[in-house]
């Protein structure tokens, strides 16, 4: 969680960074420096992804092969082969499908509305439930990890998807955002909709949804990686092997497989690539609609 | 589904809307003022939120005090009340430290925290200033750097103890300066600095972002002037930009311990706390406790214990780093 929210922030300053750069400065000699360690710095982020996904097309024989070698000597896919072959790894990824899916949908839109209701509507109650969010957001994850496991088991919902949903359905964090975006738009447009007879929910989903869209991708993709990312709280409450998550599933496969290096990583970039691509898809969105965001504002 | 209550009645909702509004715009900002309508619209929105707030996070974390005194175990004995039992059970502890897994777990994570946040701190503030310095591809470098923040900690453990093998990749890499690696992950001196550093390298490009940001609002006047005085660029960086950026560096020290002290994924996916309880961390020493050993009021103390000290370690930091406002 706390990890999510850093990550959350940082990618928030990246917007406001992308919109005030300076120009390129010029070209001086201590530029060679700078640019020697960034590419040391490059290969040492970079150089465990690729080493490990090269490795992947490689036999059992070969994983540990001393000195190691970037390239497999006789390229095999059987690693993938066989992880795709045990039909509880669909089981799991389904699974964590359903789960980061339906956190991200329903965070989304639940702390929108959370967050339209404490920056554009005036009610008693307010200013206590804004500073309760933030105060929130500073609870370290362990102390409610175990009575939050005990209400779901009094629940009865240990080892459902609600289990893993219901408690991050809707996230302070998020819902701190959105107060943030929303309160920054002009008030006009809402006062425009009022007048042609629409009411608070109409105006909600077609008048700020739509200027708030760089705040709801930003949170759907936290959400999202949260979610898929989640480790602790799905081994707490998932105890049969068809409910277990990917992450959850992985620990099993790597207790059953822990000399087996091949599988070990062909299996860790099920769980890696789709957050990457996610990654890489969005942050061009991501610089692109905020910036347009922070002309308009 | 939880939105759904909310349609009907907001949709009666304009009337009262057009009233609220002239409020508005006489530029009230007391809540007292408002129309019930607005009120019974605003909660509706809210009704979500306020469920899970409510339930999961506030009723949690009283719930959670309130468990550490009562012995509780899923399905056997119902609760029964002993008090500050569990406390004093842990506090004794502390006169026998190395028979105590909890207070290990407590050594251990500063261990881990120490080194965690200081090589994160100082590796994101050098990624920062040489992201600044650099005229071309600097969106690149920050996404290549980033890589690492973004991927999970599952998938990059799984690397790790691949690149950790005795045989692994980081031992060659040692073996061509002629050093000898040792076992990383089944040698108890070594575990835990095996995950102190995958830790710093996981991390810093996330707060490296924080610097970058900081840096940008420093204005450029002030450094020029000082080299104008005769300061070289590493005496102006000394004494005018690092002072200048203390409130970062609070804001990264406090997040970074706040989150080192949470560790769990990489210890229970690597090691499991072994060798020898060497990677034990509260979290892991926590989850046992109640899911292993069935003694939720037990673990919930510990939580609380984790808790109180993560809150003192944070307020002196503040101290420390950034006592000018308060």
């Amino acid at each position: 969680m706390a990890q999510t929210q850093i990550q959350a922030q940082s990618a928030i300053r990246h917007v406001e960074i992308a919109a005030k750069q300076r120009p390129a400065s010029k070209f001086r000699w201590h530029h060679i420096l700078v640019y020697a360690l960034l590419i040391i710095f490059t290969f040492t982020s970079l150089g465990p992804f690729i080493f490990s996904f090269f490795s992947t097309f490689k036999t059992m024989q070969h994983i540990l092969d001393f000195p190691p070698s970037l390239f497999p000597t006789a390229w095999t896919i059987d690693n993938y082969v066989e992880i795709l072959g045990d039909p509880s790894f669909s089981h799991w990824l389904l699974n964590s499908a359903i789960f980061a899916v339906g956190v991200t949908v329903l965070n989304v839109f639940l702390s929108a509305m959370a967050g339209y209701a404490l920056s554009r509507m005036r009610f008693r109650g307010r200013e206590i439930i804004f500073v309760t969010t933030l105060a929130v957001m500073m609870i370290p994850m362990p102390v409610t990890i175990i009575p939050k496991y005990l209400i779901i088991n009094n629940l009865h919902l240990i080892n459902t998807y609600w289990a893993l949903i219901l408690p991050m359905m809707v996230q302070p964090f998020s819902v701190f955002l959105m107060v943030q975006f929303m309160k920054s738009l002009p008030k006009e447009l809402e006062e425009a909709a009022w007048i042609d007879g629409a009411s608070r929910w109409r105006t909600f989903i077609q008048i700020i949804l739509p200027l708030v869209q760089p705040a709801l991708t930003a949170v759907a993709i936290i959400s999202f990686q949260g979610a898929w990312n989640e480790f602790i709280w799905s081994l707490l409450v998932l105890d049969s092997r068809d409910m277990w998550t990917l992450p959850v599933g992985l620990f099993q496969f790597k207790n059953a497989h822990y000399t087996q290096y091949n599988l070990l990583i062909t299996s860790s970039m099920f769980n890696a690539i789709p957050v990457l691509i996610l990654f890489f898809v969005f942050q061009r969105y991501f610089i692109e609609g905020s910036t347009a965001a922070a002309v308009k504002g | 589904m939880a939105s759904q209550p909310a349609s009907p009645s907001v949709g009666s909702a304009p009337p009262l809307e057009a009233k609220g509004r002239r409020r508005q715009q006489r530029g009230l900002r007391n809540d007292a003022g408002s129309r019930p309508g607005e009120t019974l619209a605003a909660y509706l929105f809210l009704a979500p939120y306020l469920f899970v707030l409510g339930v999961f996070i506030i009723f949690a974390s009283l719930y959670g005090i309130g468990l550490s005194f009562f012995r509780v175990d899923i399905g056997f004995t119902t609760p029964q009340f002993v008090g500050l039992h569990y406390y004093s059970l842990l506090f004794q502890q502390l006169s026998d430290v190395s028979n105590s897994d909890f207070w290990t777990s407590m050594i251990n994570i500063v261990k881990f925290t120490v080194v965690v946040v200081s090589g994160q701190t100082i590796l994101a503030l050098i990624l920062a200033v040489l992201l600044q310095n650099t005229p071309f591809l600097r969106g690149l470098f920050r996404t290549i750097f980033y890589l690492p923040a973004v991927t999970s900690s599952v998938a990059v453990s799984l690397i790790f103890l691949w690149l950790y093998a005795p045989q692994g990749a980081i031992n060659y890499l040692l073996s061509v300066a002629h050093i000898h690696g040792p076992q990383w992950l089944e040698d108890p001196t070594f575990a835990l600095p095996a995950i102190m550093l995958l830790n710093i390298w996981t991390t810093a490009a996330t707060y490296s972002v924080f610097f970058l940001a900081a840096l940008q609002d420093i204005p450029q006047e002030l450094i020029e002037a000082a080299e104008v005085d005769g300061a070289g660029s590493f005496r102006a960086f000394w004494y005018i930009t690092i002072p200048l950026l203390r409130p970062a560096i609070f804001l990264i020290v406090a997040l970074g311990t706040i989150s080192s002290f949470q560790m769990f994924d990489q210890a229970k996916f690597m090691t499991n706390g072994g060798p020898l309880n060497s990677t034990l961390t509260p979290l892991l020493e926590i989850y046992n406790k109640a899911l292993v050993d069935n003694q939720f009021g037990y673990a919930a103390a510990m939580s609380v214990i984790l808790f109180i000290i993560i809150f003192i370690v944070t307020i002196i930091q503040r101290r420390i780093i950034d006592p000018g406002k308060q």
